[in-house]
């Protein structure tokens, strides 16, 4: 493989190609994806690479499985429910753990009142490697800040890169068309590839969740038309 | 993924914990299981249990693909790939190696390069590389050889047979060359499944 000067971003890459040669001088930040060998920067994943504004190198490729890192927020299930902690499934390698008191205003005689099967949407804390994530419904002040389980709706999941477009700045164009058209609707979007939907009809529930579903590979031209028609099908 | 005529079936899943009885490990495990459709030979096979047969294939895939993925990542998890020949042609392991090496890079797990895999027959003193199964029927000795090739390492390499020194350099040489050229190959797979989307 070709060594350039220049990382190509932008570009799809493989597991062992070769990027660039490390720099002689200043700080060269690696996020996932990438790994040093030797003097040189070579991929471990398949995917597209990115830099941040920052200046950071990163592979992204579309994964279903998502690999928990902290500070991360996430949509998950409870599957089972202990004294002191929950057991979530984020749709990662192991079942995370959400503590009883890891909400706003909990104590030992004020539990939460989830059961099996509810929706929480959670910040992850702790990510380490070989041992199970471990998640919090409250931001780092303790306050709830939006996190906290999410009533009714209904569940997408999809993969992580989608999840990650569809949080980005600007407004992805499936949600600045959803806003525009349906109007009245809310959306939590779990950076494990888990989209919850609600608003106050069903019908208006069944059209966002189809439209943030089929717009994946479309254009905003494309977006704007298929949710223009979904409401217009759905009033008629 | 289809190989000129030989489609095949694959699913991976993972990485997922592993079971309760399995003892810890430092590095996750990969697991391959490679099954044959009763449809996919000349005579029809019996569905219900991996023969003798497909359990070495599964063996050798996963020998070949345990040097390229990078365990470390994921210890005391399962990646289990499976993996079902709708039609089977004469370099089966070749190809199921290929395939494996390919979704496990298309899910996103971390390896250390793309496995490509080639095995050579010989057939009457010739050697034939990538052999139909007419031809691999008939050999008197076959190599397969599974390798990285950015990292210019062998995984995986079987012979069968015997081998002199000369034919077996010309054999291993050979296979090099065809897995450089299925590695091209493989990468524009990916790059069309990364671009479509």
């Amino acid at each position: 493989m070709s060594e350039l000067a220049e990382a190509p971003v932008g570009e799809v890459v493989f597991p062992g190609q070769t990027l660039c040669k490390l720099p002689s001088s200043g700080q060269l930040r690696l996020g996932p994806g990438l790994q040093t060998q030797a003097e040189t920067v070579c991929t471990i994943k398949s995917g597209i690479l990115h830099k941040t504004k920052t200046g950071k190198l990163w592979v992204e490729g579309r994964q279903k499985r998502y690999i928990p890192a902290v500070e991360e927020s996430v949509i998950g299930i409870i599957t089972q429910k202990y004294g002191e902690n929950f057991d979530v499934d984020i749709g990662g390698p192991f079942t995370a753990t959400l503590p009883v008191l890891a909400f706003e205003g909990a104590t030992r005689r004020n539990r939460p009142n989830l059961q099996v099967g509810d929706l929480v949407y959670a910040r992850v804390t702790a990510a380490e490697r070989d041992l199970d994530p471990v998640l919090a419904c409250t931001d780092a002040q303790g306050k709830s800040s939006g996190f906290g389980q999410l009533k009714e709706g209904s569940l997408i999941t999809s993969n992580t890169h989608y999840a990650r477009r569809l949080l980005s700045r600007p407004p992805c164009p499936v949600l600045a068309a959803l806003e525009k058209h349906l109007k009245q609707y809310e959306v939590a979007v779990g950076l494990n590839g888990k989209i919850w939907v609600n608003s106050p009809s069903i019908a208006r529930t069944v059209i966002a969740c189809n439209a943030i579903q089929r717009a994946e590979f479309m254009s905003s031209a494309q977006t704007e038309l298929l949710v223009s028609k979904l409401v217009d099908v759905a009033q008629s | 993924m289809r190989s000129s005529t030989r489609p095949k079936l694959w699913q991976l899943y993972g990485p997922r914990p592993s079971d309760r009885k399995t003892s810890f490990s430092e590095q996750g495990r990969l697991q391959c299981d490679v099954k044959l459709a009763t449809f996919a030979t000349r005579q029809r096979g019996k569905s219900f249990a991996q023969s003798a047969d497909e359990r070495n294939t599964s063996a050798t895939v996963q020998a070949a693909l345990e040097a390229a993925v990078q365990r470390h990542t994921f210890p005391k998890a399962n990646v289990d790939v499976y993996c079902l020949i709708l039609e089977s042609g004469g370099a089966d392991a070749a190809i199921a190696i290929t395939a494996a090496s390919l979704a496990i890079a298309d899910a996103g797990i971390e390896m250390y390069d793309l496995v490509s895999a080639c095995s050579v027959s010989r057939v009457g003193g010739q050697l034939l590389l990538d052999p139909t199964s007419d031809e691999s029927h008939h050999e008197d000795a076959a190599v397969l050889m599974a390798m990285m090739p950015s990292v210019n390492l062998v995984t995986q390499l079987v012979m069968t047979g015997e081998w002199s020194n000369s034919s077996s350099k010309e054999a291993l040489e050979l296979c090099m060359g065809g897995c450089a050229q299925i590695d091209s190959v493989v990468r524009q797979c990916l790059q069309q499944a990364a671009v479509s989307s």
